[in-house]
């Protein structure tokens, strides 16, 4: 280790897509200038991926952490606002339902509501759906927006919020933010990596035009490609496409159309599914497929015929494995979103796990004493569990499917699922009990949604639902549906609040876009 | 529906594990049409026995409707902020396992790495006098919480209960609330195709759906087999012993565990006694020598001393075929940190959770059992923290440096050691704060703090501390003392 205790420590972070600028900006933020030293490479002849238009509402605390302004962000990247996501026939054609940001009824006598629910469902009583509870629900599906109540006893205060943005204008947003801030910004593309021949670390990266770029700890935002954390220092890959087998995407942007809603659409297809995300100026739109089941010609075919509005250019094609390295971070070398992991955009993760990524690593940065093992156990131990639990959570969304006759659905239906997702599913079938995590994703609201939204059923509930009498409980449910659609009509429409809020320039800027 | 209903319960045990046991279920589950039976079994109890308990009963008595003044009154029991740690007859080596918060965060940071950045600096003030609680029990007065104190930081307390007064009082309170009560010496378990049919004794027989074995010994769950995972060789001590001896004049507000050659004392004051415990190793130390040396390092005089064997360890499965074991039934622990009733309050809040609709409820006792395995595993890596890593003199400290620790543990240790941090498990009971009050207490200096807090400026650093100290200086003094407040009680009892 050449980190000494009187020079700053060097981070080199390779790659500058949406993963290498949200690193550099959010070690630039959370890190003593005094002590680190923020490189980052990135060649312009290198294509990014640019990961996700739409987002969790995490990335809320990561802009604020920034201390970037809402607004202008918006209207940097062309952004709307996203309550949630609608998924279109993936239990069975004809039938959709939306994941929302936000919670599902009250929990009454300290028992969460889906027991509740369950009881008067199981009872007989006219319930209508779970979905009649969660104001986020009803807003999205009313095309509306307002920002949610302060006041936490208000039907406004039960949902937060993401953003559908351009990926590419907000790594270039990053970018200007990060280098205003004293990132270095080194433009090249590597040509070749040096360990340590006695402790194998990284030291240094020589690149095209010969400059040598020494560094102590090495963060790789190389994309798939995995230059530092696969290829050099040779970490496993654990691939998970027995349970996700879809390996291809198609992307396709199109023209904006109405009404602009507030939410992301993820529509189930024969072999794959398509996305489509309203921004101010276009739609993004794209399929993905597993190429065991479906081919270039049928994807491309689907999604044409799925694009509301007049295409701009030519569907582009990615291809990809779901999974993830056996580690995160080995020797002194950290990878950070796609050459760490990938999983499919279907719950907008991305973004996310990058962002979790580097507030777990500004916490266990090395300081000038060198790399220390315990950390990189840490990191690894909490990347297992980001990576590991929204694996089942995405899974959940295939295996629970009703799409019988087509080949890719009827083989996520028969597949033999991780234990961990088996035992979740039978667990709220038995009880209606939902994953209900301290760390890490999801929400036990989200795992509601989808559970209940891909068609299982519980057939019992909590008993402690019981103490509250059966008329009681009837009135209050009626009362709560009542409450939030009485509110829900009041609220100002999507289009209208972005237009009102964050209008992106129009025409289009010529800002141009990374992606 | 596909099964029947599980609605009659029968809970066997004896003493405080038996009577939380039945009223909890019985206060939860009664409007659910739930039926609860005690068959009690000859208390093990005596009355020098003590329930040191841990913040959480509180809430567990809230909900039974246990009026907390009444209680004290009625046990001549008391409250305790924490426990103190010393080696005996050594200065200095003194600290406090406080139940409430230290220090309180800076930019929205914890308190705890700014303290360890300042220390390195040369700081010379201790972590605990950053907390409210720690401060409060020092000086003999308790922490009555407000808004003040709760935006500060976490103020919480235990009590200290004379343990068989404790189980006569929840058992009278069964008894109000219609649950009927069968007394017998000994039973006799009769199988059945759910797993255990019927409880047998006397010639009477009583049948249930659902059998919650709180006997201590696993009568119940033992009669379907299972599993069961020592911990021996993670805990020095094998004899426990408890004594009585005279209050003191003033009670303190915390209890105190001294540790010396033979293992450790501990000092539990209640009303009306001072409750001493002794662990020990049998293959180091008498009875004989346990007597004499907790008498010695009490420096009190000891009545009523009986000597138990322990053997900790916990059953793979708690929850087997109908049967729920609760208490020291799934899990025997060791006598540090009294977690005995807060594991009993774990097993029953899970129990409850996953009460079971049907007969085929794999799901709920897989859950149940994945569940309290990760959350008795971890009680067990806390216990096993003070141990590990003590810095004590004597034959029975040295081995308890080389007792055995879980991966999970081990993991913990190494990683405050490198940051400061305490990794976070989902299935955990105790605070960051009580891991740290050992870590530091031992003398463990992490190697480097987070570096996310050098953002925040030095001086920026160094006013709010002085805030700090002023802020808890100013609470305490505003508290009432431990004995004024007893005394309250007491009076209001009259009144």
């Amino acid at each position: 280790m050449k980190a000494d205790r009187y020079n700053p420590v060097r981070v080199v972070i390779v790659g500058g897509g949406t993963a290498g600028w949200m690193t550099a900006a959010g070690l630039a933020r959370l890190l003593a200038p005094a002590d680190y030293d923020l490189i980052l490479i990135e060649s312009d002849e290198i294509g990014t991926v640019g990961v996700g238009e739409a987002t969790l509402p995490h990335i809320k605390t990561f802009n604020e952490l920034l201390g970037i302004d809402e607004a202008q962000f918006m209207r940097d990247t062309k952004a709307t606002f996203k309550l949630g996501i609608e998924f279109v026939g993936w239990d069975q054609p004809g039938q959709s339902y939306i994941h929302p940001f936000g919670t599902f009824g009250e929990p009454w006598a300290g028992v969460d509501f889906q027991h509740h629910w369950t009881r008067a469902m199981l009872a007989g009583k006219d319930v209508g759906p779970l979905f009649d509870y969660s104001y986020a629900v009803q807003a999205a599906a009313r095309a509306a927006f307002e920002f949610p109540n302060e006041d936490p006893k208000s039907i406004r205060s039960t949902y937060s919020y993401a953003y559908h943005f351009d990926a590419g204008l907000y790594a270039n947003f990053l970018r200007g933010w990060a280098i205003a801030r004293g990132v270095t910004r080194i433009e090249g593309k590597i040509v070749d990596v040096r360990r340590d021949g006695g402790s194998g670390d990284v030291d240094r990266l020589t690149l095209e035009s010969g400059a040598v770029v020494e560094g102590d700890v090495f963060i790789d935002c190389s994309g798939f490609r995995s230059l530092l954390l696969g290829q050099t220092m040779g970490v496993a890959w654990n691939e998970w496409s027995k349970w996700l087998p879809c390996d291809r995407a198609m992307a396709m942007p199109c023209a904006r159309t109405e009404p602009l809603v507030s939410y992301t659409r993820a529509t189930a297809q024969r072999g794959g599914w398509t996305w489509r995300i309203g921004l101010q100026h276009r739609t993004g739109n794209g399929m993905v497929f597993s190429s065991a089941f479906c081919s270039e010609d049928e994807a491309r075919e689907t999604l044409i015929g799925a694009v509301d509005g007049a295409p701009i250019g030519e569907p582009r094609l990615l291809r990809f494995q779901a999974g993830r390295r056996a580690k995160g971070w080995e020797g002194n070398v950290i990878g950070i979103g796609l050459a760490g992991g990938f999983l499919e955009p279907l719950e907008s993760t991305s973004i996310f796990l990058i962002q979790a990524a580097v507030v777990d690593l500004a916490n266990l940065m090395p300081t000038r004493g060198g790399i220390d093992r315990r950390l990189a156990d840490e990191f690894n131990r909490l990347y297992e569990v980001h990576y590991d639990r929204t694996r089942d959570f995405l899974v959940l969304h295939y295996c629970a499917n009703r799409r019988t006759g087509e080949p890719l659905w009827d083989h996520v239906r028969n597949m033999r699922l991780p234990d961990s997702l088996a035992h979740k599913i039978a667990l709220f079938e038995a009880c209606a009990a939902a994953p209900d995590y301290k760390y890490g994703l999801f929400s036990r609201d989200s795992w509601l949604a989808v559970l209940i939204g891909q068609g299982v059923v519980p057939r019992g509930y909590n008993r402690l639902a019981d103490r509250l009498p059966a008329d009681e409980l009837s009135t209050r449910l009626r009362d709560l549906r009542r409450r939030i659609r009485a509110n829900v009509d009041a609220m100002t429409d999507h289009a209208g609040f972005v237009a009102a809020y964050c209008p992106a320039p129009v025409p289009d800027t010529p800002l141009e876009s990374a992606a | 529906m596909s099964a029947p209903l599980r609605n009659r319960v029968v809970v066997v045990g004896r003493d405080a594990a038996l009577w939380l046991s039945a009223n909890v279920i019985r206060a939860a589950l009664g409007a659910s049409g739930v039926t609860v039976i005690a068959v009690e079994l000859p208390g093990q109890l005596t009355d020098a026995d003590v329930h040191a308990t841990l913040p959480p009963l509180e809430a567990l008595h809230n909900q039974l409707r246990i009026d907390e003044a009444a209680l004290l009154r009625t046990l001549g029991g008391a409250f305790t902020l924490g426990q103190n740690f010393v080696e005996a007859g050594k200065a200095g080596t003194a600290f406090l396992h406080a139940y409430g918060g230290y220090g309180t965060a800076i930019d929205g940071r914890d308190f705890f790495a700014y303290w360890l950045k300042a220390r390195g600096l040369g700081l010379p003030v201790g972590l605990e006098d950053f907390s409210l609680t720690a401060a409060a029990a020092r000086q003999g007065r308790l922490l009555i919480p407000d808004d003040e104190t709760e935006k500060y930081g976490r103020s919480d307390y235990g009590y200290h209960l004379p343990a068989a007064a404790y189980a006569r009082n929840l058992k009278r309170l069964a008894g109000d609330d219609g649950i009927t009560i069968h007394q017998t010496d000994a039973i006799e378990v009769v199988r059945g195709d759910a797993g255990v049919a019927a409880i047998a004794f006397d010639g009477q027989r009583i049948e249930g759906d659902l059998f919650v074995d709180a006997t201590g010994d696993g009568l119940l769950i033992d009669a379907l087999g299972g599993a069961r995972e020592s911990w021996k060789s993670s805990f020095p001590a094998d004899r426990v012993l408890v004594g009585s001896a005279p209050p003191f004049a003033a009670i303190p507000a915390y209890a105190e565990i001294r540790s010396h050659a033979q293992g450790w004392t501990g000092l539990y004051p209640s009303q009306a006694q001072t409750h001493v415990v002794q662990a020990f190793a049998s293959g180091l130390c008498s009875d004989e020598e346990a007597y004499r040396a907790a008498a010695e390092t009490a420096g009190l005089a000891l009545r009523d001393a009986t000597v138990r064997r322990l053997d900790p360890g916990m059953r793979a499965d708690a929850w087997v075929r109908n049967v729920v074991a609760i208490g020291q039934s799934a899990a025997a622990f060791d006598p540090l940190h009294n977690v005995d009733l807060l594991a009993v309050q774990s097993g029953l809040i899970q129990l409850l959770a996953f009460y079971p609709i049907a007969s085929d409820c794999c799901a709920e006792r897989a859950e149940y059992n994945r569940q309290m395995r990760a959350t008795y595993a971890r009680l067990r890596d806390f216990q096993a923290l003070h141990y590990r890593i003590n810095t004590y003199g004597g034959a029975f400290w040295a081995q308890a440096r080389q007792t055995g620790i879980s991966a999970e543990l081990a993991h913990r240790i190494a990683l405050f050691q490198s940051r400061g941090e305490i990794a976070a498990y989902e299935e955990e009971s105790f605070a960051p704060d009580s891991w740290r009050a050992f870590l530091v207490g031992h003398g463990l200096v992490p190697d480097s703090y987070l570096p996310v807090i050098d953002r925040t400026p030095p001086e920026e650093i160094k006013t709010q501390f002085r805030h700090m100290l002023g802020f808890v200086k100013e609470q305490v003094l505003r508290q009432p003392t431990h004995d004024a407040y007893l005394q309250s009680i007491a009076r209001r009892g009259h009144g």
